[in-house]
């Protein structure tokens, strides 16, 4: 009777390429790197710990949103600054010469602008801050703060990822060299989407060696 | 002649939205510390501890402007 399926040859050991494992000999050789307040991407970050990290797992990979993506609500930032000089003028003049407005209301009015533009900037910037996709040699995770007030904490195992692509389109992405890495995961688990972050060939590199690290030592 | 009680009220009226808005700030900006303080139980980063220092100045502020509010409006 001939042979249908025979188990000793259906499940040949992952044949890693050459690109990929110098990739993965260079991550596990690379030194720890000095994390700075503006990081956005880091290979084997020195002194980041996240929530569920476990003793042994050690991040590989650290990565935000490139800063360039900042751009807007920095822009807007800095008219907000410069605005009470030249829009607060102009719209005392719309007002009425009738009608007298306090002090108390132009010294109020003007310190809560620049407050209120404090809390923009604060506000925008730790949005960017913490909201950050972190890669380890166990699996992803990706962490979300959606206007400060929701929070969505997703991992993955690296064993239970099935497809690994990037897009990148845009002016500023091709500028920029940044692009959104979507994941594809087995079974229920969510699949990610790592949005504008930098470099995402180097992302789908150093993950896909990490998924052949994690095949090979289960 | 028409009374000078219609200016005074929306006067009035103008102090209470200004002193709720403000009010309605210092609530957004004590919620900015505490996701602050979540965020950071989330990740552990060097420079986290500056970014506190920061959010309690907009609260600090915010509160100051409250004060502000009422002694000069």
């Amino acid at each position: 009777m001939p042979t249908i399926f025979d188990s000793s040859t259906s499940t040949p050991a992952p044949a890693k390429s050459k690109k990929t494992a110098k990739l993965s000999a260079s991550l596990l050789s690379k030194g720890k790197n000095h994390m700075g307040p503006l990081t956005f991407f880091a290979v084997n970050p020195d002194g980041v710990r996240f929530e569920t990290q476990e003793e042994e797992e050690k991040v590989i990979l650290f990565l935000r949103q490139h800063i360039i993506v900042n751009f807007p609500w920095v822009v807007v930032a800095v008219v907000a600054v410069f605005a009470p000089t030249v829009l607060f003028p102009l719209l005392l003049r719309l007002i009425p010469p009738s009608v007298v407005v306090p002090s108390g209301y132009i010294v109020v009015g003007a310190l809560f602008w620049y407050v209120a533009t404090f809390g923009f900037v604060l506000g925008n910037f730790l949005s960017w801050f913490f909201n950050i996709y972190i890669v380890t040699n166990q699996r992803l995770v990706d962490i979300d703060f959606q206007y400060l007030l929701y929070k969505n904490f997703a991992e993955a195992e690296l064993v239970k990822i099935q497809d690994i692509s990037f897009t990148s389109g845009g002016v500023f992405a091709a500028l920029f060299n940044y692009g959104t890495v979507n994941i594809q995961t087995a079974g229920e688990a969510p699949n990610f989407e790592f949005n504008s972050v930098p470099y995402p060939e180097r992302v789908v590199e150093t993950i896909r060696s990490l998924i052949g690290q994690a095949g090979s030592n289960p | 002649m028409i009374p000078p009680i219609f200016p005074e009220a929306i006067a009035l009226i103008v102090k209470l939205l200004f002193l709720l808005g403000l009010v309605i700030y210092a609530v957004f900006a004590a919620v900015i510390v505490r996701q602050e303080h979540l965020m950071a139980d989330v990740l552990e980063e060097g420079f986290e501890p500056i970014l506190r220092i920061f959010t309690y100045i907009h609260l600090a502020l915010a509160i100051f402007m409250i004060f502000l509010g009422f002694i000069l409006l």
